[in-house]
């Protein structure tokens, strides 16, 4: 239903942050992991946001009608990939740990906690402001309900 | 042509909605590399065409554009927040007063149909 598509924007918008806000956690709880499934240390992920437009996926929240008044407004927004942050993994001299190689150096991911910081500060912000619009397109439509009563 | 006011009231009211939905998306997409901002511009076609006398049901379309000549960061996303959280509770109080305004204009047309009884 159209009533709620402003609300379905905001919805989109709030589970992308979270995922977000998910990638960090991933980052930060692997920053010492030296052994991964792919091999090598752990690799940073990045989260890519792309615009949810009229006829591309459609937003999961609701199903939009493409008619009528609001044509052409986006659909809100959806994280399209999760990309594997390539840089080289920084060395750090431990000949005491089990993956350390022939010289002693220890292949640790490149994580820089300063930006992951920041960029949870951005998610979380994001999030608590998506979160009032949601409000707002509430309080507006529960006032439509009340039009014609008493 | 003549507009009623209870069309206009309701077309009103069907703007501010869809600017809500254009102020959700802008705000959703704050952080999408490349977006730009849409907003909604409705009033001030009304406005002009009510200083010309000349209201027609074509005026009271709203129109819905894009600011593409701006950038706030370096990516070329152009939303800024604060200003869309300003527009958006610009529009809530808007939304609540229309939807009073049609309210109080039905009540009296009740109390026209109850022949002045409550």
């Amino acid at each position: 239903m159209r009533i709620f598509a402003g609300m379905a924007t905001s919805a989109s918008a709030l589970s992308a942050e979270k995922l977000r806000i998910d990638i960090v956690a991933k980052n930060v709880a692997n920053m010492n992991t030296t052994r991964t499934p792919e091999g090598g240390p752990y690799q940073r992920r990045k989260v890519v946001f792309s615009e949810l437009v009229e006829g591309a996926a459609r937003n999961r929240f609701v199903s939009l009608p493409s008619r009528g008044v609001g044509r052409g407004v986006g659909r809100g927004v959806m994280a399209s990939q999760v990309v594997v942050d390539d840089t080289p993994p920084r060395l750090v001299h431990d000949p005491s740990h089990p993956d350390a190689n022939a010289e002693g150096f220890v292949a640790m991911p490149e994580i820089n906690l300063v930006n992951e910081m920041v960029d949870l500060i951005t998610a979380t912000r994001a999030y608590e402001t998506n979160v009032q619009v949601l409000n707002a397109s509430k309080s507006m439509k529960l006032r439509a309900l009340e039009i014609g009563r008493g | 042509m003549t507009v009623n006011i209870n069309e206009l009231l309701h077309r009103s009211l069907d703007v501010a909605a869809l600017r809500q939905r254009t102020i959700a998306n802008n705000v959703a997409n704050a952080n999408t590399p490349g977006f730009k901002r849409s907003f909604v511009s409705f009033e001030e076609h009304v406005q002009g065409a009510m200083a010309r006398r000349s209201l027609t049901a074509r005026d009271l379309q709203p129109r819905l554009q894009q600011d593409r000549s701006t950038s706030m960061r370096e990516d070329g996303n152009n939303v800024s927040v604060e200003h869309e959280m300003v527009l958006m509770a610009a529009n809530t109080v808007q939304y609540q007063a229309l939807a009073q305004q049609l309210s109080s204009r039905l009540s009296l047309l009740r109390y026209v149909i109850n022949d002045g009884r409550r």
